[in-house]
């Protein structure tokens, strides 16, 4: 039985530890504005002054990065891969396999708490500011940021199971160097998320659209500025799903293994 | 000072046996090093595969302003990196035990650790090296080595300067790490790319501020031939000089945070 109510605790309890750690909150919006500035610049010199490059105008470019950049915050807003690491080396997990709870759901919980204090206090107000003031393309219709909205949560999914997997491989090595920069590389090279897919050469394009990672970034940020339209969307929220499907099962799989692997040595 | 650089290795020399125990884990981080910096390359690839250039830098000319970059870090993390943690030592009160011995507790925090994992960056920058100056065909006659290696030194002091002073924040704070995520962790990536594409403040600031301007963008466009934009040309001569002015303020800055230093008293 999926008991909500304990799950939902978890929730508002992350949502009111976040609101304690006022510092994290600025200091991860800091360095969220250093990198916005970074990729806007970038692609400003990319782009060099072109109305458009590759079947797509600048201000979508931009627009584009501005998303992703917000996406970013809200997918480094939960508990990052190296805490999870640490709490496998240190032991401290196998404290909370006794009691009586699912522990992927908890920490996916925990997170959705953290993320929406983070969202709300800051990540909202900064992004609003700036969708006022830059010349950037919204969409225009309200089916358009509704389908955005949905991508998005999906797409947190699939990297949350993801980057809890990895974080699990913890279990089974006693080093996981290598491993992890392996992750944070697809992460923000294969996702799409500082380069979208269309400017990737061919073959790499192709490796990207049959991964998972493209459906964390560039399906949402596609979708927003149009470059995802019409019947494609609901394809690629169809793509998204089975992604979300795949890595969910992984995750428990590794779960699996790796709570019985405890109680083994746990003796 | 001849007895403090005999104590230095010494103290260094115990920290690389401690680290060569865990032979393992020692090569997992430098492959998990070179793993990441190649990880930015790649990308610096994927993006010019259609726009060739950035700023009017091409692939290998910012492959090689990257490499400076990532030398320099590597010797940094060697000498500086476990400043930035510096308010775990305060907080625990582990910091008052370089407070009771006989030498200078700045160098004694500096030789505590010697992070040999920077191997990582010494094999990637020197295999880049190489590459683009094949590449690029880069004559290296002597002077350019030399100030190639000068501006490292610069480089090494400009980084290993913010650090400290990013460390002495906790003097007055009690915070340090965080600092070095939201302050230290951005600048360094800005600086991955050409100065050149920023607003200007942001180019100001990097070149006057905080001079990460000095680390790699200034030496390289000296090395390359590359024009800076709103600088003086060959402003990059400069770097070694802004690494010892800047490491010589950070010191004070550090000494000064040392003097109102209270322990947790517990």
């Amino acid at each position: 039985m999926f008991n909500y109510r304990v799950y939902w605790t978890f929730t508002k309890k992350s949502f009111l530890r976040s609101s304690v750690y006022r510092f994290d909150v600025w200091s991860r919006l800091g360095s969220n504005i250093i990198f916005l500035l970074m990729w806007g610049s970038i692609w400003t010199a990319l782009y060099a002054g072109r109305e458009e490059a590759g079947g797509v105008g600048f201000e979508a470019m931009l627009t584009y990065i501005v998303v992703s950049q917000f996406l970013t915050g809200v997918n480094g807003a939960g508990t990052p891969l190296w805490e999870i690491q640490e709490k496998v080396r240190t032991g401290d997990i196998a404290l909370e396999l006794m009691r009586p709870f699912d522990i992927p759901l908890r920490y996916l919980f925990a997170d959705i708490g953290s993320v929406a204090f983070y969202i709300v206090t800051a990540l909202l107000p900064l992004y609003t500011v700036l969708f006022i003031f830059m010349d950037l393309a919204l969409p225009t219709d309200w089916l358009t940021w509704l389908y955005f909205v949905v991508a998005s949560i999906i797409g947190f999914m699939i990297r949350y199971c993801i980057e809890m997997s990895f974080g699990l491989l913890t279990f089974f090595l006693v080093e996981t160097g290598g491993i992890e920069d392996i992750f944070y590389f697809a992460m923000s090279l294969l996702s799409g998320s500082v380069i979208p897919l269309w400017f990737f050469p061919d073959w790499l394009a192709t490796i990207a659209l049959y991964l998972p990672f493209q459906g964390i970034y560039y399906i949402p940020n596609a979708i927003f500025i149009g470059e995802i339209a019409g019947a494609e969307i609901l394809v690629s929220i169809g793509i998204q799903l089975f992604w979300v499907a795949v890595t969910y099962m992984t995750l428990r799989l590794i779960w699996n293994r790796a709570s019985r692997k405890v109680v083994v040595q746990g003796g | 000072m001849l007895r403090y650089v005999e104590l230095y290795f010494k103290l260094v020399g115990a920290g690389i046996r401690a680290q060569l125990q865990y032979r393992f884990a020692f090569v997992m981080r430098i492959v998990g090093m070179i793993t990441a910096y190649s990880g930015t390359a790649i990308t610096m690839w994927v993006m010019l595969y259609q726009f060739q250039e950035l700023g009017s830098w091409n692939f290998y000319e910012m492959l090689f302003l990257f490499a400076i970059a990532i030398l320099s870090w590597g010797f940094c993390i060697i000498l500086f990196f476990h400043f930035r943690s510096l308010d775990t030592y305060i907080l625990n009160g582990t910091f008052d035990r370089f407070l009771v011995r006989p030498i200078n507790p700045f160098f004694h925090f500096m030789a505590m650790k010697f992070d040999v994992a920077a191997f990582g960056q010494f094999i990637f920058s020197i295999f880049i090296f190489i590459w683009v100056s094949i590449e690029l065909g880069i004559d290296w006659s002597f002077g350019k080595f030399l100030f190639l290696l000068a501006s490292i030194v610069g480089g090494v002091l400009i980084q290993g300067g913010l650090l400290v002073i990013i460390s002495a924040l906790a003097f007055w704070t009690t915070k340090s790490e965080q600092f070095y995520w939201v302050v230290m962790y951005p600048a360094r990536n800005l600086t991955n790319y050409p100065l050149v594409i920023y607003p200007k403040f942001v180019q100001w600031f990097t070149a006057f501020v905080i001079p990460f301007g000095f680390v790699n963008y200034f030496p390289a466009a000296v090395i390359l031939g590359k024009e800076t934009p709103f600088f003086p040309e060959n402003i990059g001569y400069l770097a070694p000089i802004v690494g010892i002015v800047f490491f010589v303020i950070a010191y004070y800055i550090w000494m000064l945070g040392l003097s109102r230093y209270k322990s947790t008293g517990s």
